[in-house]
């Protein structure tokens, strides 16, 4: 339990900067994911909250003391790893208790404490075997066990998921919501998998080249984009772009390319004229429907049973939709996209920040 | 009917020639095998069958590659010599033809058997302390300067040993070390600590990152990551470096002979070499010391043998 705070944290390595003045506020009891493509800082500073990278300016924070300097076998952390890390040599038993051993704590209390994380994690049965015969789940479910037996000032996960199939990721993603919720305890969480992110998080921290792009819920994160690229990270499919320019007309603003028009939100382009644009909008926010302001061609139909996905081919753009399974589509038919006005995005072709209010 | 008489003849003809093949290839391989083994082992076996035999036997033209007759008269002297002193005046009582030939020296063969043990077990031990902890700090923690460390380090190695000699006998004497198994210890250290150090950065390399910050996340010091997790996975390397440094002090020569000049401190090789002496020299004699001097070694090779496997850290990281 404690809060983080990073506070101006610079990484250099060599002439590299992987983190520039990176300030991060993570609160107590929270679930902080670090969203981001590969590359983008967010592991680094997983290492970094570790003690496991030293930092080349900055302080951290836990609580009220200060860790800069503190060795991580000395900051109380717990932390779960893509490749598990399983001590090969070390039964399932000995791998969830080292932690505990390390600590001197008394024979009884170990064997309680893996009995019952192992219990919670529904891997008794696997306590006497050694790594290299348990699978992929049970792999990660034992190094879950390992972080679980202590009381960690904060718990960290480095893309737990990423090495796992789909099906057990979904499971694995409910189990350590629990955990979460069970421990009380301040989880900080890396991943590059939007969809983990959006599920898991209270907040989320989208970072790319060592610089945050936006910290806020995963609601806000989603629907209120701070940039051109935290739009295109969240979200499958990707938000569709369209470039163009605000084009001010008798029916208020309005997003101009070539011939198309459509009308935005006054409050966010109103007296905006001429300024270079770049449209976005989701799959799911655009509907085909009979006169709609904007036509296309359907250029490509992916069904997936629930839903299917539409390319839509508008002049020299092409724009992805979502729509129910049961709409009849046919490949080169013209078809019409309404869509909510308040739901369209527009960033500054520019700078590709947000246009309008933040947050 | 009339084709396929034809087709079958062709295949049995490549069957056997095939069959033929493998038979040579089979015949080549088991031909230059033995080879090998001859030349590994025979001298080996001709040193424990002349250690067996009398001097007159070993000098027999043609040689006796097993003895024809078996005598432990030669271990006997080692272990329990006969009373009298060799000297130019008694030599001809300890006839080498007859056996039982004593040379001058001969009992310094075990007091030199005890210090080349000590000062092998002294330098295993101490190499394999420092070796690993230097190798644990450079391959490990990423200090600055760790790349010039490790340079420093192999640079030591490419100065021939010669060049070094002078220095060193100098410097020992200068601390008053000369014929001190201490001296021995200190100066083999300088020879295989840079090797281990180096075999041991890339065995501990190979270790997942990842482990190394499970250790430190669940609150492994860097004594105890590099105690309960870096050795243990280390095993054979562990080993190897202990055998590594054991032989390079048992079989030591040029060393030892500068800087040991008496039985205190002076290893098995200067004290055999010594029986080579100008007036007589028994070859079933230095035999018989050669096959004691080959036990320690042999031993620990079989003691440490099974540690020497591979596969340690299956299981750790994905897979």
């Amino acid at each position: 339990m404690a809060r983080i705070r990073l506070d101006g944290i610079t990484k250099r390595y060599g002439s590299v900067t992987a983190l520039q003045r990176l300030d991060l506020d993570i609160r107590d009891r929270e679930f902080m994911v670090f969203l981001g493509p590969s590359g983008c800082g967010k592991t680094t500073t997983l290492n970094i909250i570790a003690g496991l990278e030293e930092i080349s300016d900055g302080d951290i924070w836990f609580d009220d003391r200060r860790v800069t300097f503190i060795p991580p076998h000395q900051r109380e952390i717990a932390m779960v790893f893509q490749s598990y890390a399983l001590y090969p040599q070390k039964s399932v038993y000995e791998n969830i208790a080292f932690g505990l051993r390390l600590r001197k704590v008394d024979e009884a209390t170990i064997d309680a404490k893996v009995r019952a994380a192992a219990s919670q994690l529904e891997i008794e049965h696997l306590l006497d075997r050694k790594p290299q015969q348990l699978s992929g789940g049970q792999r990660q479910r034992v190094a879950l066990g390992r972080a679980l037996v202590r009381q960690p000032t904060v718990f960290l996960m480095d893309e737990p998921l990423s090495n796992l199939d789909a099906a057990l990721r979904v499971s694995m993603r409910a189990l350590i919501k629990k955990l979460h919720i069970a421990m009380g305890t301040t989880f900080v969480y890396v991943t590059h998998d939007q969809a983990e992110a959006l599920t898991l998080a209270d907040r989320i921290t989208v970072m790319r080249d060592g610089v945050v792009q936006q910290l806020d819920t995963p609601d806000a994160i989603y629907n209120r984009p701070a940039n051109r690229f935290v739009a295109g990270f969240l979200g499958s499919p990707q938000m569709n772009f369209v470039e163009g320019e605000i084009a001010e007309g008798p029916d208020g603003p309005a997003f101009a390319r070539g011939a198309l028009r459509i009308p935005v939100d006054p409050a966010v382009a109103a007296g905006q004229g001429g300024r270079k644009v770049v449209l976005g909008l989701r799959a799911e926010d655009a509907v085909i429907a009979e006169g709609g302001p904007l036509k296309g061609q359907v250029a490509l139909i992916s069904p997936l049973g629930s839903e299917q996905h539409v390319h839509v081919a508008t002049g020299d753009s092409e724009l992805v939709v979502r729509a129910p399974k049961d709409q009849r589509v046919a490949l080169g038919e013209t078809i019409a996209l309404a869509f909510d006005p308040a739901r369209l995005h527009l960033f500054d072709a520019a700078n590709d920040q947000r246009l309008g209010p933040q947050t | 009917m009339s084709v396929e008489p034809v087709t079958g003849m062709a295949s049995d003809g490549g069957r056997s020639a095939m069959m033929w093949r493998r038979g040579l290839r089979a015949l080549i391989i088991t031909v230059f095998s033995l080879l090998l083994v001859i030349y590994v082992a025979g001298p080996v076996a001709w040193l424990v069958s002349s250690s067996l035999q009398s001097e007159s036997d070993i000098t027999a033209v043609p040689p006796n590659w097993l003895p024809p007759k078996v005598t432990f008269d030669n271990f006997e002297a080692i272990f329990a010599p006969p009373k009298r002193e060799v000297t130019y005046e008694t030599r001809r009582q300890g006839d080498p033809a007859t056996g039982r030939f004593l040379p001058s020296g001969a009992e310094n063969l075990l007091p030199s058997l005890w210090n080349s043990f000590a000062v092998g077990m002294a330098v295993a031990i101490l190499n394999l302390v420092v070796s690993m902890t230097a190798a644990y700090a450079i391959a490990v923690i990423h200090f600055k300067g760790r790349r010039a460390a490790l340079y420093t380090i192999l640079v030591t190695r490419v100065i021939p040993d010669i060049a070094l000699i002078v220095p060193l006998f100098l410097v020992m004497r200068q601390l008053d070390l000369v014929n001190t198994r201490f001296a021995l210890v200190v100066t083999y250290l300088a020879v295989t600590v840079p090797f281990t150090i180096f075999i041991l950065i890339s065995y501990f390399e190979q270790i997942p990152r990842d482990l190394y910050r499970a250790a430190r996340a669940d609150g492994c010091s860097h004594w105890q990551a590099l105690r309960f997790v870096y050795l243990p996975l280390s095993l054979p390397a562990l080993v190897a470096s202990v055998m590594f440094a054991f032989l390079t002090s048992w079989n030591e020569f040029i060393f030892a002979l500068i800087l040991t000049q008496n039985i205190t401190s002076q290893t098995l090789p200067i004290i055999i070499s010594g029986f080579v002496m100008d007036f007589t020299t028994s070859f079933s004699f230095i035999n018989a010391a050669g096959v004691i001097a080959i036990v320690p070694p042999v031993v620990l090779a079989m003691m440490f043998e099974r540690y020497i496997v591979s596969g340690l850290t299956a299981g750790a990281v994905k897979g």
